[in-house]
């Protein structure tokens, strides 16, 4: 599942979801990490490090500081992958 | 009126009430604080401390507010808090977030007294993590329906309104909140009998149900899906003003111990002719100025018009775990006399104690400042308080400076990974808030400037201890955030009545 750019784009949502204990089907792409979903810097911060932990990625923190959406994070993935590939 | 022309005519009949009237023993022998004495501390004008003039309060800052704080705990802690919570969290959001006709409708009668605020946040599965709170507060019409349980609602028992966190499924996404009023009188409010406590047994602390309460729109408080952020501006102030009622607690305790080794007699000497006995004096004494030095620091930002987030978590921290520490030094030096409840000291330690608890349990404060630390957001935050020079300053400045570099150390090392690493993030966040209890005593006005320094130098030994101690942070964490010890989790899995030999 975390081999495809889908999969893993999935696998990012889902876990959003599950950290927040909401429905997956209520994270949507355009949401803001803070004003919309309700996360502070800091527990977007444990959200990502715990993305990094699940899809076996070494996140660089400064960039994860600037994520603002779902989709940031998602495109946040991708280009780690795509760096460490 | 400017604190300065208010607080000494409310401090000088205060003290003439609380040498006349308050014995903190047969407060608690008597249950629950009565309303007549509720009524007097009205009269002293005791629960408008904060509240603007215009609205008959005295319209004190936070630093005058703590003052009179700290005077009530040193004579009994929960008078103290049963007005510290009123003037801070009761009333603050009503006075920074509320609508004029609400305010003008509320805080005249919450300034004299005749109604007394409340704040209710936690739940059955809410404490340390508020953004789980069920409670619900749903949109309908031009009202708000409120639905849920509070629990551990300070001032619950008479109090006649409530300010209650909630979650606003229609704004706010999926952990919207807002801080909402609701008057005691509402139909579908219930308050539960008072808890059966360790210690403030006379305060009020009671369970309240919210079934269908419908209030209209506008006791929504500021903006709804904010209220976590509107929850936490409110506790600043409730976090430094309890850190006031450590701080009475703490002087309280140090007179206590003072009177009894400078009476008591063992060994054909007073005890305070002993060594170890002076020893724990000096301690208590450096460990209250830092103490008092710390909230008076949030006191000056606060009149500032400074961030005050962090001052007021430091003060919390520093101030429950220094009050519960100086009531225990405090028993000690009694010998047995002050395992006594006659001693008074007993009493001291039982009230003590939840502070560290509640307001933010400390090691949940600790991990959120550690992890902003490291995420290098409160940096500048920590930054000297102090103005002036000299070998001491040149001491915190080295410390500051190692703790920067321990914490870019640990960012090389642990990366993003770091940010759940708990025990490190504890480490670097004491580290921290010593440096900012040592900066508070070198800012200090005390005219004790060989006190004020030996406080300070005791607060920058321990922010290096923790320095240190955060370098061989990542292990021990790993460990335990993984129970990965075999033992551990053999432990974890018996039954609770098996025996562990040594």
């Amino acid at each position: 599942m975390l081999e495809t750019p889908d999969g893993r784009r999935s696998r990012t949502i889902e876990l959003i979801a599950e950290i927040l204990e909401v429905q997956v089907d209520t994270v949507r792409p355009p949401q803001r990490l803070r004003e919309d979903l309700g996360l502070d810097s800091l527990q977007s911060l444990e959200l990502l490090s715990l993305l990094g932990e699940e899809l076996r990625l070494e996140l660089p923190m400064e960039e994860a500081l600037e994520l603002e959406t779902v989709e940031d994070a998602c495109a946040f993935v991708e280009r780690t992958v795509a760096a460490n590939a | 009126m400017p604190d300065a022309d208010a607080l000494p005519l409310v401090e000088a009949q205060l003290r003439r009430f609380l040498r006349r009237e308050v014995d903190a023993g047969s407060l608690e022998a008597g249950g629950r604080i009565s309303d007549a004495m509720l009524a007097k501390v009205a009269e002293l004008g005791l629960f408008g401390l904060s509240i603007p003039e215009r609205w008959g309060g005295l319209e004190l800052g936070l630093a005058g507010c703590c003052s009179v704080v700290t005077q009530l705990a040193r004579s009994d802690r929960s008078l103290a808090t049963t007005v510290g919570l009123h003037n801070g969290l009761g009333v603050r959001p009503l006075i920074d977030r509320g609508g004029d006709a609400l305010r003008a409708r509320w805080l005249p009668r919450l300034a004299a007294g005749e109604v007394i605020a409340s704040f209710a946040a936690t739940e059955a599965g809410a404490g340390s993590d508020l953004t789980r709170a069920a409670t619900l507060a749903t949109l309908d019409g031009d009202h708000v329906v409120v639905e849920g349980e509070k629990h551990f609602v300070t001032n619950g028992g008479f109090a006649g309104l409530f300010t209650i966190l909630a979650r606003t499924p229609d704004r706010g996404g999926a952990r919207g909140q807002a801080l909402v009023l609701v008057p005691r009188d509402t139909p579908g409010v219930t308050v539960g009998p008072e808890e059966h406590k360790l210690g403030l047994r006379a305060s009020s602390t009671v369970t309240v149900r919210f079934d269908g309460v419908r209030v209209p729109a506008d006791h929504v408080l500021g903006e709804p899906g904010a209220g976590a952020s509107d929850a936490l501006a409110a506790l600043e102030w409730g976090r430094t003003l309890m850190a006031a009622g450590c701080v009475g607690t703490a002087v309280a305790a140090t007179d206590a111990a003072l009177e009894h080794v400078r009476t008591r007699r063992q060994f054909g000497r007073p005890l305070l002719s002993f060594p170890s006995v002076r020893q724990h004096v000096a301690a208590m004494l450096r460990e209250s100025f830092a103490m008092q030095a710390l909230v008076m620091a949030a006191g000056r930002a606060e009149r500032r018009g400074d961030e005050l987030s962090h001052l007021a978590t430091a003060a919390k921290i520093v101030c429950s775990e220094g009050a519960f520490d100086l009531c225990d030094r405090a028993i000690q030096l009694h010998g047995g006399l002050g395992y006594l409840e006659g001693s008074g000291v007993a009493r001291m330690l039982r009230d003590a104690r939840v502070t560290r608890i509640f307001e933010g349990a400390n090691e949940v404060l600790l991990a959120r400042l550690g992890t902003a630390l490291y995420a290098a957001e409160s940096s500048a935050e920590r930054r000297r308080l102090h103005e002036h020079d000299g070998p001491l300053a040149a001491r915190f400045d080295d410390v500051d400076a190692h703790l920067e570099v321990a914490l870019i150390r640990a960012r090389e090392i642990h990366g993003l990974a770091g940010v759940r690493a708990q025990t490190l993030l504890q480490a670097f966040a004491r580290a921290d808030i010593a440096l900012a209890a040592a900066s508070a005593c070198l800012a200090s006005r005390s005219p004790e400037r060989a006190l004020a320094h030996q406080a300070a130098e005791d607060q920058l030994d321990r922010a290096e201890r923790w320095i240190v101690a955060a370098a061989g942070a990542p292990e021990r964490s790993a460990r335990d955030a993984l129970l990965v010890e075999p033992w551990v989790e053999r432990r974890l899995d018996a039954s609770p009545s098996s025996e562990v030999r040594a």
